[in-house]
């Protein structure tokens, strides 16, 4: 018998091979692939911290933003950041697969970004503020005038009631202005859209 | 202060979506007109049922969810979707049978996912695979015209007589008394356009390469690769137009070619059969270029596309040769759509400026 | 990867390459090529922004009142980021003051408010035939003090793009001929007409930035351009590239693409792989800097729409209003519904026709309804892909469509939404009108808002965490001082040598020697007595 150099069967043996190989390629790909998705992998608490504004205002009824994710992996409930507003629940949702729940009035209300500002003649100098913030962004010292610093200030709140002659407020800041795209009218964005379900 | 502006571009390109629907029906002109030259009119009473029916049901459904009924019928996807389940319906199928599968293409195959853009499977394909699944007996009997088998020299199934028995099997209620409806549907029981009893359909090819017909006879035996070929040339109209691109069709072509090449074994009695008739004698040339590139349901990024063209071709080869149901294009094209999601999220092309897309490598590095 | 590979790379990758995606999009620039180029008279009233690049603004150094002649000096630049600006005319400084100005949205800025005399009174100009005469820092002086920004409508300071990439090193300096936008024809109707000037342009700019090669790159259908380009260079060491017309090949990106066959990284500039590209515009007013002394007053701007009765292309001066340009075409107001500043494709809407034309308007198009009707409304995705297949950035225009309307950041951000050139191929092509390129815009800006924000919080986290660490500090602060009171005398002791062992020693020691003093003491005394 006789064997032709290329036949059909060598055709086929010849392209099962080439399928196999790749295959095998492939496969390899995939496993390191898989692999490597198994490594890095934050702390949970990490990144619910990250989603937290980090403004250290102690609304939730944790003293800083930190406690309050630990508290959150423990099953505390993800709405009790006024500063956050329905964007950091959406996120924390999201993040830890709970349902988005409105924000809890019994920690304040959502307000935008506002810095606190002392009226400065007013001041008396009585350090109670400074030793409210929680970032050290007040500088004075005592019996002298105070300042807040309007660019480290996170907008907390919290030494607008230590006052003993309420003279700090909370000034929003205004933005340049600068021109910002929209989306197109037609879309209502995925945050509003959670706003009117809740 | 904002001020609604539009944003650049300001000038566009002339394709539109409807037009673009247009073009793809045009291009099954070619196809649904062999097949209607060989087998009658039946496919033609399939779509007209089908299109009337879309259109009715698609105006309902978006007067029910509230949408602007002109401007969304407008975009022709209906109609699109009409056709190719008019094209997929076994001809001479009963109108209530044609009712009832875009009833559900529309319904749930569409609309139930969000309308328009939105779902994830061919709607065609969704609602001929919901009748093949619950009228297995109807959907896999293929009625032509009695006569045009037992007198095919004479009869024409585009003359009069043609089209009073093809309408007679679609709206059997015509017909005065039920022997003649009888008659006329005892005439053929054969493999539809997508379904290829994989016996019926080698013999039928076999025999017409034996007894070497002219190429145009009038003979339901033949008449697969004339379809075929119709829907090849409508398909690289659509090519041409550059309505889809390449990678579907030929990836799924090169797939099966490939696997039937493998697997044939000449002179043995397998029933695998041969790549001419993987490719001719059956439904892939649309289902390769009409129904799986279907875009809305299938991959995007061109790796992702010839990706899935592989898993579409894989999946008919495998369900044709060793599948216990009789056919594979719509269940080959809804697995190609479940996977599509997934492809289109790994297998996206390396960014310009970035070293390498994430193919299944090391995590993409944000920067 | 460095230099030395990259430059054997370019060297040996000279040639027309193909760019990823990219559109063919009707050309309508015959229109305003019927002409040759036309010097626009002087306007009552020139407008002169103090920021018409990128960077910061000039700071004027001319007072309301003053009267200033043609090429003066108005305003000075102010740090490295910043051009200076110069008269256009002669005349009086009829105020400094805000006014309304090219951008998106309604933007005022400060700008010099110049009335021309008419008389046109130029000040002395310095002259240097010959580049050569001076180095290329001298050089790189002069396109300094010229005010010369990219003018292919980027606006980046030219000196600054020269100095840093001198300091880079550069292999290849590429002229940009291609002009993508379908209506401009500047720049063709600027290598037409004055080929040699863009040429010597070219060698100035490759001897301040010390290119081993310089490349001036064009589309191949511009014939009478090439034909032109082909002339000049015939005795210059500058090579000619042909490219071909597909949109956006003319971005900085794509035509180094298209030169080179290598892509900017995404975290880099075109200088780290040792490319330079400069605008053929830009060649231009270097040339007219150099040899001529003139600062950057004018500009060729395309004129065109089909509301213009002469589409044409323009020497324009600066500061001119757009409203006066558009008289000059004999505009038919009944037709003419907007402009637009720049192409069709990358161009802004202008919301009023009051703003000047500034350093980077390369085009002015009026609309008219025939030819820019209104947009259509936005018909749902068919995920079609047509958008992918155009995008010279190769992203995925449909999935970043998607996750926009959703604000979904993170996954834009995978999708690297920030490598999108907001060139519009995909918005184009889209054949569901849908506006992409404003999702994108809106996004972006929703993402740099974000990161801000990102910032902010781990700022305010750091300082949290110090303000922790200085209580836990202070609290132990107070124990820490009693033990330290404790303790003190001895480390004090130890500090100067000190050990009690040594000191008992030294303490028996002198205990010992006055006892034996005493003893002899005591012995003496009994001898004496
Ligand atoms: S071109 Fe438009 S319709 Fe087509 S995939 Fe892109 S965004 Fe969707
Ligand atoms: S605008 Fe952005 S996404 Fe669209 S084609 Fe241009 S680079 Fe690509």
């Amino acid at each position: 018998m006789t064997y032709p150099l290329v036949d059909w069967v060598s055709i086929q043996a010849l392209l099962w091979l080439l399928g196999l190989s790749t295959l095998i390629v492939l496969g390899l790909k995939i496993w390191r692939w898989l692999r490597q998705q198994r490594v890095q992998q934050r702390s949970v608490v990490d990144r619910v911290n990250y989603l937290l504004p980090q403004t250290q205002c102690g609304q939730c009824g944790y003293p800083g933003c930190l406690p309050y994710a630990r508290e959150i992996c423990r099953g505390e409930s993800i709405n009790k950041c006024p500063p956050g507003g329905t964007e950091t629940i959406v996120r924390l949702a999201k993040l830890l697969n709970r349902a988005p729940s409105p924000l809890n009035p019994a920690h304040g209300e959502f307000k935008s970004f506002a810095v606190a500002a002392i009226r400065e003649a007013e001041c008396v100098g009585c350090t109670k503020c400074i030793q409210a913030c929680p970032i050290d962004a007040i500088i004075g010292g005592s019996k002298l005038m105070h300042t807040v610093i309007e660019k480290e200030c996170s907008g907390c709140d919290l030494c607008v009631e230590p006052c003993p002659v309420d003279c700090i407020d909370m000034l929003a800041i205004s933005s340049p202005a600068t021109f910002e795209w929209t989306l197109p009218s037609t879309v209502i964005g995925a945050y509003s859209k959670l706003d009117s379900a809740l | 202060m904002t001020i609604a502006l539009t944003s650049s571009p300001m000038q566009h390109g002339q394709l539109e979506t409807n037009r673009l629907m247009l073009l793809v029906i045009a291009a099954c002109l070619p196809g649904v007109g062999i097949g209607t030259w060989f087998f009658g009119y039946g496919i033609i009473i399939n779509i007209t049922l089908a299109v009337l029916a879309a259109m009715v049901l698609e105006a309902m459904l978006l007067t029910l969810r509230k949408r602007d009924l002109k401007f969304y019928l407008s975009d022709n996807s209906a109609l699109v979707t009409a056709v190719l389940f008019g094209i997929a319906m076994p001809p001479g199928s009963p109108w209530w049978l044609v009712l009832a599968g875009i009833a559900f293409a529309i319904v749930i195959g569409k609309h139930a996912y969000g309308g328009l853009g939105q779902n994830a499977f061919n709607p065609a394909m969704c609602g001929y695979l919901f009748l093949l699944l619950s009228f297995p007996l109807q959907m896999t009997s293929w009625h032509i015209p009695s006569d045009a088998i037992v007198d095919a020299a004479n009869f024409s199934p585009l003359g009069w007589q043609g089209l009073r028995q093809s309408m007679l099997l679609s709206f059997p209620f015509l017909a005065a008394d039920a022997a003649t409806v009888q008659a006329t549907i005892d005439g053929l029981a054969m493999a539809t356009p997508l379904i290829e009893s994989k016996m019926a359909a080698q013999n039928a090819l076999l025999t017409a390469r034996d007894t070497d017909l002219p190429l145009f006879a009038r003979s339901s035996d033949t008449g697969w690769e004339m379809v075929n070929i119709g829907y090849l040339l409508g398909g690289l109209l659509l090519l041409y137009k550059r309505i889809i691109s390449w990678h579907i069709p030929v990836s799924i072509i090169g797939t099966v070619t490939l696997l039937s090449l493998l697997m044939y074994a000449p002179g043995s009695t397998s029933i695998v059969g041969t790549t001419y008739l993987h490719l001719f004698g059956s439904a892939t040339m649309i289902g390769a270029f009409f129904i799986a590139t279907d875009p809305v349901s299938a991959a995007t990024s061109n790796l992702g596309r010839i990706v899935y063209g592989i898993i579409i071709g894989v999946s008919i080869y495998t369900i044709r040769v060793w599948g216990s149901y009789v056919d594979s294009i719509a269940i080959a094209v809804l697995f190609g759509n479940f996977c599509a999601p997934l492809l289109d999220h790994y297998l996206r092309p390396r960014v310009y400026g970035h070293q390498r897309a994430p193919l299944l490598g090391e995590k993409r590095r944000t920067g | 990867m460095n230099q030395l590979q990259h430059s054997r790379k370019i060297a040996r990758k000279l040639r027309a390459h193909r760019i990823f995606g990219g559109i063919k999009p009707l050309a309508l620039k015959a229109r305003s090529l019927r002409s040759r180029i036309m010097p626009t008279p002087i306007p009552e009233m020139l407008i002169l922004p103090l920021l018409q690049h990128q960077g910061s603004p000039a700071a004027p150094i001319v007072n309301v009142g003053d009267q200033v002649l043609k090429y003066q000096l108005l305003a000075a630049a102010e740090g490295p980021l910043s051009v200076p600006v110069h008269a256009p005319t002669s005349g009086e400084i009829a105020a400094i003051t805000d006014a309304p100005v090219p951008g998106h949205g309604k933007q005022s800025q400060r700008c010099i408010l110049l009335r021309a005399d008419g008389v046109d009174n130029a000040i002395g100009l310095l002259l240097l035939p010959d580049h050569r005469a001076l180095s290329h820092w001298q050089l790189l002086e002069r396109v300094n003090a010229a005010g010369i920004c990219g003018l292919g409508g980027a606006g980046f300071p030219t000196a600054e793009k020269l100095r840093s990439s001198i300091e880079r090193g550069i292999e290849l300096l590429i002229i940009n001929g291609a002009e993508c936008e379908p209506y401009i024809s500047a720049d063709e109707a600027l290598i037409r007409e004055r080929a040699a000037a863009v040429v010597s342009g070219a060698e100035i700019l490759q001897s301040i930035c010390l290119a081993d090669r310089c490349v001036i790159a064009i589309e191949q259908d511009k014939h009478d351009a090439l034909k032109q380009l082909r002339h000049s260079l015939e005795s210059s060491s500058v090579e000619l590239l042909e490219l071909p017309t597909k949109y956006p090949i003319g971005g900085e990106k794509q035509i180094i693409q298209a030169v080179t066959g290598l892509e900017v990284p995404h975290d880099a500039l075109p200088m780290d792989i040792g490319v330079l590209v400069q605008n053929a515009g830009t060649a231009y007013a270097v040339h007219d800097a150099i040899t001529e002394g003139k600062p950057c007053i004018s500009r060729i701007t395309t004129l065109t729409g089909t509301p213009l009765q002469t589409p044409k292309n323009f020497e324009a001066l600066i500061g001119t209003p757009v409203s006066f340009m558009f008289e000059l075409c004999g505009i038919e107001e009944s037709r003419h519904t907007g402009s637009i500043m720049g192409g069709s494709l990358m161009g802004l809407e202008l919301v009023r026709t009051d703003v000047p034309l500034i350093k980077t308007s390369n085009c002015l198009i009026a609309k008219s309804r025939a030819e820019f009707p209104e947009a259509k409304p936005e018909q749902a995705c068919i995920r079609c892909g047509f958008c992918a297949t155009a995008c010279p950035a190769r992203l995925l225009p449909q999935q970043l469509y998607a996750y926009s309307r959703n604000q979904n950041l993170e996954q834009l951000e995978q999708l690297n939404l920030a490598d999108c050139i907001e060139c519009g191929a995909c918005d184009y092509v889209c054949p569901s009108h849908i506006p992409l390129v404003q999702y994108y815009r809106a996004s972006k800006q929703a993402i740099s808002s974000r990161d801000q924000q990102r910032q902010l919080s781990a700022h305010w986290q750091r300082r949290f965490q110090f303000h922790q660490y200085r209580l836990k500090k202070e609290a132990d602060g107070l124990q820490e001082e009693e033990r330290a009171h404790r303790i003190a005398p001895e480390a004090a002791h130890q500090a100067r040598g000190f050990s009690r062992d040594k000191a008992r020693q030294e303490i028996a020691a002198a205990v010992e020697r006055v006892a034996t003093r005493r003893r002899n003491t005591i012995a003496s005394s009994r001898e004496s007595d």
